[in-house]
């Protein structure tokens, strides 16, 4: 048990503040229901993809920029091709986004790796490109989206054998994130690339001197980063049924749920439970701020405090028990 | 008999009416996506000023932050979620938060979007008439000119329905003056510094232009001209402060704003407590027409020093406030206070 606790450490903290915060806002509102953790977990989607794809890279000991961009661009990319279509063709559609979010991701491991520029200056240059691309693609918000898409993360989970007021906290967001993230992380952390990529993110030079190929590493890495930012990309279109050129605020809440989570920014260190639950945290604490109605010119001072604090209180807490 | 039976009835109605008229209890939510800017600064103390002086809002719960449509139908769920009696919403995009304002519907909330159209039905909206914005501007515009030349046509943000109201006014005055070509397309975001930079790249170009039109990012440009020491042509803006100011001032300029009131905001609240009160607007839309102040003529020019109100940030409109529909005063709009502040 205390073993467990140590390896997991700042996920358990984490969940625990969730639920305080979870039971802080029944006490704000006391009619908070199944309803509106609904309505949370499908803000929490289009950030949660955002910040798996960082998490991956960042692990990997690198940091992508165009996460942000990559969604809006996968995001058009999905609602102009799905303007006015058949219901099948969405079919072909999710398939292609995909593969288009995962190519365009290996583009950017491609880059880091031939050129040696460092990430942050790669990732800002396809940033800009992706959000020239997204705007040809729609110079406007627009397009369209197919509706079973849509359906897939609206209502909940019918469970066979349980109340409604049980199935009623199963939001279809809420399984399809997981199922999503878990195809993608568990094979990943099982396999020998999974270790590769904490390898690499831990010291590029030992993980090179055991044998790792650290530039298809590398590489594989941006690609699923991609991968995860096509399918942000196309939660907001689920979401919102239209396609938005001008990218949203994801990418520097993909790095703050990153830190938030537990994942060193130095990279190999954390997993994806930790960022997935800090986006749940701050999402929830938004929906606080909303519900308390501070003053909106206070509430980002608010969420960047309360993140700060989290993490200066984190580390404090590592270090004491290191010290012990 | 049947007297005591009416007079009974008169007394409850009566007793309904005083009941709800006096019902100072409501909570109004209100959703925004663009901050630091001044129109929606002002829409936002419209709305906080209206709340207040109506006498029937308890509470406003503002989401105000700059957040793209999957994040306003974050904001308006959270509303919903807090159980709020009406939704004031500018929208992000028309059709991207249709889901949300449907859900808020279904909850029972009245939802009015003020400024912009947005694709729900159930929704009511209050608007100034854009397109008729656009049209004022540009025809007054191209007749200046001459009706030929080239014109700089400075738009809004790509996207927003308010941009492409305009841009459909805007394209029908240019309809009746085949001469007149345009000679740049620019989005501005509606931001001051962005609009700038975009009008010194072109002066820095060489190629002459007649005209500027400006979707209200107007103030920043004559600075832009006096500064560089271009030709100056006519610039059509909106009733912003500074850009009147300058109208009144600047040697040499002409030029017209067109109103497009911030205050639309506090309309907002006033028709989702009519809504509240169970007076329901003849139409889903009402639109507010637009008027012109131009300094060209004698007439205009006296329009102009009335409206003038150097006291206001430059980047407020000058009419803050809507006959008929806002009953605050100035000194409330502009210390910015809603009920319990």
């Amino acid at each position: 048990m205390s073993r467990f606790l140590r390896r997991h450490g700042w996920v358990v903290g984490l969940s625990a503040l969730f639920v305080v915060l979870f039971v802080a806002t029944r006490i704000i509102q006391p009619g908070y229901g199944a309803g509106d953790f609904g309505s949370l977990v499908r803000a929490v989607l289009p950030y949660a993809f955002a910040v798996a794809a960082q998490t991956v890279v960042v692990i990997a000991g690198g940091i992508d920029l165009s996460v942000a961009a990559m969604m809006a661009f996968t995001s058009v990319t999905a609602a102009s091709m799905m303007a006015g279509a058949s219901e099948e063709y969405a079919i072909f559609v999710v398939p292609l986004v995909l593969a288009l979010g995962f190519v365009l991701g290996a583009v950017n491991g491609i880059l880091i790796v031939v050129t040696r520029v460092p990430d942050i200056v790669v990732t800002l240059a396809t940033l800009f490109i992706l959000q020239g691309a997204a705007l040809l693609v729609l110079d406007a918000p627009g397009g369209g989206v197919a509706e079973w898409l849509k359906g897939l993360i609206i209502g909940t989970v019918p469970i066979p054998g349980l109340p409604d007021a049980v199935t009623a906290w199963f939001p279809k967001a809420l399984l399809l994130l997981v199922v999503l993230l878990c195809a993608v992380w568990i094979p990943l952390k099982r396999s020998r690339l999974g270790l590769s990529i904490y390898a690499i993110g831990s010291s590029e030079l030992a993980a090179f001197r055991s044998g790792v190929p650290v530039a298809r590493t590398k590489i594989l890495a941006y690609a699923i980063a991609g991968l995860f930012a096509a399918m942000g990309g196309l939660s907001l279109t689920m979401s919102t049924g239209i396609g938005a050129p001008i990218p949203g605020p994801y990418l520097l809440a993909s790095v703050a749920a990153v830190v938030l989570g537990g994942v060193a920014l130095g990279g190999g260190r954390g997993g994806l439970l930790g960022p997935i639950i800090a986006v749940f945290v701050l999402r929830l604490v938004r929906t606080d701020l909303t519900l308390l109605a501070i003053d909106p010119n206070v509430t980002a001072i608010v969420e960047g405090s309360i993140m700060v604090a989290v993490v200066m209180f984190g580390a404090y807490v590592t270090i004491r028990s290191r010290a012990s | 008999m049947k007297n005591w039976i009416k007079m009974g009835l008169g007394a409850l109605g009566a007793s309904l009416l005083t009941s709800s008229a006096y019902a100072a209890d409501y909570t109004i939510g209100v959703s925004n996506t663009v901050q630091g800017n001044g129109w929606r600064e002002e829409m936002i103390c419209a709305i906080k000023a209206q709340a207040l002086a109506s006498g029937k809002v308890a509470k406003l719960n503002i989401a105000h932050r700059n957040t793209d449509a999957a994040g306003q139908s974050e904001d308006i769920r959270n509303l919903i979620s807090a159980k709020v009696n009406a939704i004031v919403v500018n929208p992000a995009d028309p059709a991207g938060i249709q889901a949300a304002l449907a859900e808020a519907t279904k909850a029972g909330i009245v939802v009015v979007a003020v400024d912009q159209m947005v694709t729900e039905p159930s929704a009511y909206i209050i608007s100034n008439n854009q397109e008729q914005y656009a049209y004022l501007g540009a025809k007054w515009l191209f007749e200046q000119m001459g009706g030929k030349g080239n014109v700089v046509y400075m738009r809004g943000a790509a996207g927003a329905s308010a941009d492409s109201d305009r841009d459909k006014g805007f394209k029908r005055a240019l309809a009746e003056f085949p001469d007149v070509k345009v000679a740049q397309e620019t989005f501005t975001g509606w931001q001051q510094d962005q609009g700038k930079q975009q009008i010194l790249d072109y002066i820095a170009t060489g190629v002459p232009f007649d005209g500027i039109w400006t979707s209200g990012i107007d103030n920043v440009i004559v600075d832009a001209l006096v500064e560089s020491q271009a030709p100056l042509v006519p610039v059509v803006g909106a009733d912003n402060a500074g850009f009147v100011g300058q109208l009144n001032s600047v040697e040499g300029l002409k030029g017209a704003a067109v109103t497009n009131p911030g205050s639309i905001g506090g309309a907002g609240v006033t028709l989702a407590l009519q809504i509240l009160d169970g007076n329901k607007p003849a139409q889903q839309v009402v639109l507010v027409e637009p008027s012109l102040w131009e300094n060209v003529t004698d007439a205009g020019k006296a329009q102009l020093k009335a409206a003038a109100d150097p006291s206001l940030s430059p980047e407020w409109p000058v009419s803050i406030s809507i006959p008929e529909w806002t009953t605050y005063t100035k000194d409330q709009i502009v210390a910015c206070k809603g009920p319990g502040e």
